[in-house]
């Protein structure tokens, strides 16, 4: 009897020191769905890091609501239905908005489970910003108020390239086109062929192959050769754009290379002196960068920025300045509040002004035209090559129309 | 003609880079029933090993200590991890390698980081054999080639003319009858495993000076490599020659030729039609190159389930 009426003591003691802590600001959760294991854990763990560092920065000066930001990393495991899996496991866990950016394929699984969700759960919104899915449909027939794209497109990245390119008369007139065989890489082919006409190029011949599985690509570049073009427009990544430009260079065959993922990490080391004079549109060189970003990205992660990683820190710096917008008083955070304070929101970055198009929730980012050079400020890969600038082209001339497919259903 | 003559240069010396690492494999599966799963991993340490003294002191010796160093590891895992799970059953073995390939990918992920390294050949040997219609070709491709050839040779001749192969293949057929002759048939095993893993390595040192070297190599050659193996025959050397450069042939000449349905169907004068309707008519074989390898293995199991050379057992 004595020892359980000391226990009721004990807990009614207990229940009421408890709700001094209970009533605590509803912290903000980010989730990180990305691909962190798999074949592209590389650029996963990239877009990883530079968001959290700008969560940390953000932290730092007070967090958000009243508590520090949480971030919480998903494993997707490269794939969409390892990233159906999280998304269910990050609404479970309360995150509020929802980070991605390695795979248009990915981005287009989770861009349509958090439009189905905050249909069925008005109210309790989930917000989704693409931090690197460049495929066009994301802002077109799957746009949605709840989606942000804070990276380019294939029309921004090759009218960017044709128009540098041909002002610097390196494009010629005839193009071949190469890509990967799904979203994206259909959207590059259609994107030069778009430019055709502005860029003073016939396009001579197109091929799309499969994503990440040709080892062998002589055969690819045995085409290319019969197709004799002055440059090869490809939005190839990882393997696909290596190996095309080491066989290419192994046959001796003389083109030039318009790509948009050239200065992935590991990409320089591998190409050496065959990646010189090759272009890229990118949106951040460092060579352009005179403010003391790179040396704090350096200080807090260990590496100068680099690939995805400027972009993503651009997103998230962004987000933060929508946030600073907002006050919900320590209270519950209405996610349809920080999405509205988004679209209006707008940072300076090194590269220019960022901004966010209401119709369709897609950045109007700059857009920079880089070539690979020997002997920059800034040597990549452990190499003496790097990006040399070309162009830096600001927002509004480098951005796309609105797509008409774009419906977008704005909150009353 | 040009197309021909170069998509089967191309085709022949993917083919025997192909069969340079499915030998190992077919060769283990052969003798022990074991489905190596790691066996691409082997190929990625060797091409990391090759990397590694390449860097510090030589190439040549790269070649060298590669092979040998996984080829210990092979005997390793045979001597001290399959041989324990042997008496279970096939099923728990693959298990095994399975789990072993994931390890042996995070550990290089975890020694040499995610992006690929810069693992390539001397400069010396970065030339054009020959030329051929205006295209360089370049001499490691033809090296690669070479060393294939030169393990195949190598391996058929130690099996079938050595006394130490003689053995190899009985206890292959009849191990409880080698073994009460006399033979140490899992010293024969440990040795085949040893020797699977050693060519496999040797692959992995040198083509990764031509092919990037980076963690995801065992995944991207593994599948490609088991197609090899299964057309070929499980077991059968010659059968994985023919298959890997069969393999090879085809996926070089697919891309070259852009037949789609609605190109054959334009025969019988459906072919406006068919390119209307879209989706898989207008299909091109080139644009699925990639897949030729898997449709094989499809139609070859359909046909001929042992494989193309492989017994029927």
């Amino acid at each position: 009897m004595k020892s359980r009426s000391i226990g009721l003591a004990l807990g009614v003691a207990v229940a009421l020191g408890l709700p001094a802590e209970a009533v605590q600001a509803e912290a903000l959760k980010i989730g990180i769905i990305e691909s962190l294991s798999g074949t592209q854990t590389s650029t996963g763990r990239l877009f990883a890091a530079a968001a959290k560092f700008v969560v940390d920065d953000i932290n730092k000066n007070g967090g958000f609501n009243g508590s520090p930001i949480e971030v919480i990393e998903y494993d997707n495991a490269g794939g969409s239905t390892g990233a159906a899996d999280k998304f269910k496991q990050a609404v479970a866990d309360g995150v509020h908005i929802v980070l991605q950016g390695a795979s248009s394929a990915i981005a287009g699984q989770i861009t349509e489970d958090v439009r189905k969700h905050n249909i069925r759960n008005p109210g309790k919104e989930v917000m989704f910003i693409n931090l690197g899915a460049e495929a066009l449909e994301l802002t077109g027939d799957k746009c949605h108020f709840y989606h942000f794209r804070f990276t380019t497109t294939a029309p921004m990245r090759v009218n960017a390239l044709v128009n540098a390119m041909k002002k610097a008369g390196e494009l010629g007139t005839r193009v071949y086109a190469i890509n990967q065989n799904y979203s994206w890489g259909r959207d590059m082919e259609d994107a030069t062929k778009a430019a055709a006409k502005t860029g003073g190029y016939e396009v001579v011949a197109t091929v799309l192959h499969e994503v990440n599985k040709i080892q062998d690509f002589s055969p690819y570049v045995a085409k290319i050769k019969e197709a004799n073009p002055d440059t090869v427009v490809t939005g190839n990544w990882s393997n696909d754009l290596l190996l095309l430009m080491k066989a290419t260079g192994d046959a001796g065959l003389k083109v030039r290379f318009a790509t948009t993922f050239l200065d992935q990490v590991g990409n320089i080391a591998n190409a050496g002196e065959t990646a010189l004079g090759h272009y890229v549109a990118h949106p951040y060189n460092i060579e352009a960068d005179n403010t003391d970003f790179p040396q704090a990205y350096k200080a807090a992660t260990g590496h100068l920025p680099v690939y995805i990683e400027p972009q993503t820190v651009n997103a998230v710096r962004t987000l933060g300045q929508a946030l600073k917008s907002v006050d919900f008083g320590g209270g519950d955070i209405k996610v349809s509040e920080i999405a509205k304070a988004l679209e209006k929101a707008s940072i300076d970055t090194p590269m220019g002004k960022i901004t966010v198009r209401a119709e369709d929730h897609q950045a109007v980012i700059p857009v920079v035209v880089s070539k690979v050079i020997d002997n920059p400020k800034y040597p990549v890969d452990d190499t003496k090559f790097g990006f040399g600038v070309v162009e830096i082209i600001p927002g509004p001339d480098a951005i796309y129309p609105v797509q008409a497919s774009c419906k977008m259903e704005r909150p009353s | 003609m040009e197309f021909l003559i170069i998509s089967t240069l191309n085709g022949v010396t993917y083919g025997l880079l192909l069969f340079m690492v499915s030998a190992g494999l077919t060769l283990i599966f052969g003798m022990m029933g074991v489905l190596n799963f790691a066996h691409a991993s082997f190929y990625m340490l060797g091409a990391y090993i090759a990397y590694t003294v390449t860097t510090t002191i030589n190439f040549w010796l790269g070649l060298l200590i590669a092979p040998i160093l996984v080829g210990l590891l092979g005997i390793f895992v045979e001597r001290n991890l399959l041989r324990r799970v042997h008496a279970y059953g096939h099923a728990h073995e693959l298990l095994l390698t399975f789990g072993l390939a994931f390890i042996f990918e995070e550990l290089i992920k975890l020694f040499y980081g995610d992006f690929p390294v810069n693992y390539s050949m001397p400069d010396y040997l970065r030339f054009p054999a020959f030329t051929i219609f205006g295209t360089d070709y370049p001499f490691y491709r033809v090296f690669i080639g070479l060393v294939a050839v030169g393990m195949f040779v190598t391996l058929y001749l130690l099996l079938s003319r050595t006394r130490a192969g003689l053995v190899v293949r009985a206890a292959e057929r009849l191990p409880t009858m080698a073994e009460s002759l006399g033979h140490n048939v899992p010293l024969v095993f440990m040795g085949v495993f040893g020797t699977g893993a050693a060519f496999a390595g040797l692959a992995g040192a040198v083509a990764g000076a031509f092919f990037p070297t980076n963690p995801n190599m065992a995944i991207e050659l593994g599948v490609i490599v088991f197609v090899v193996v299964v057309v070929g025959g499980l077991g059968s050397l010659e059968g994985s020659l023919v298959a890997s450069l069969l393999i090879g042939l085809f996926s070089s000449f697919a891309v070259g030729l852009d037949w789609s349905l609605a190109g054959l169907l334009s025969w019988v004068g459906l072919g406006d039609w068919a390119r209307s309707v879209g989706g898989l008519f207008t299909l091109t074989l080139s644009s699925i190159s990639g897949t030729v390898p898997f449709l094989l293995m499809l139609i070859v199991l359909l046909v001929r389930p042992a494989g193309l050379m492989g017994e029927r057992n």
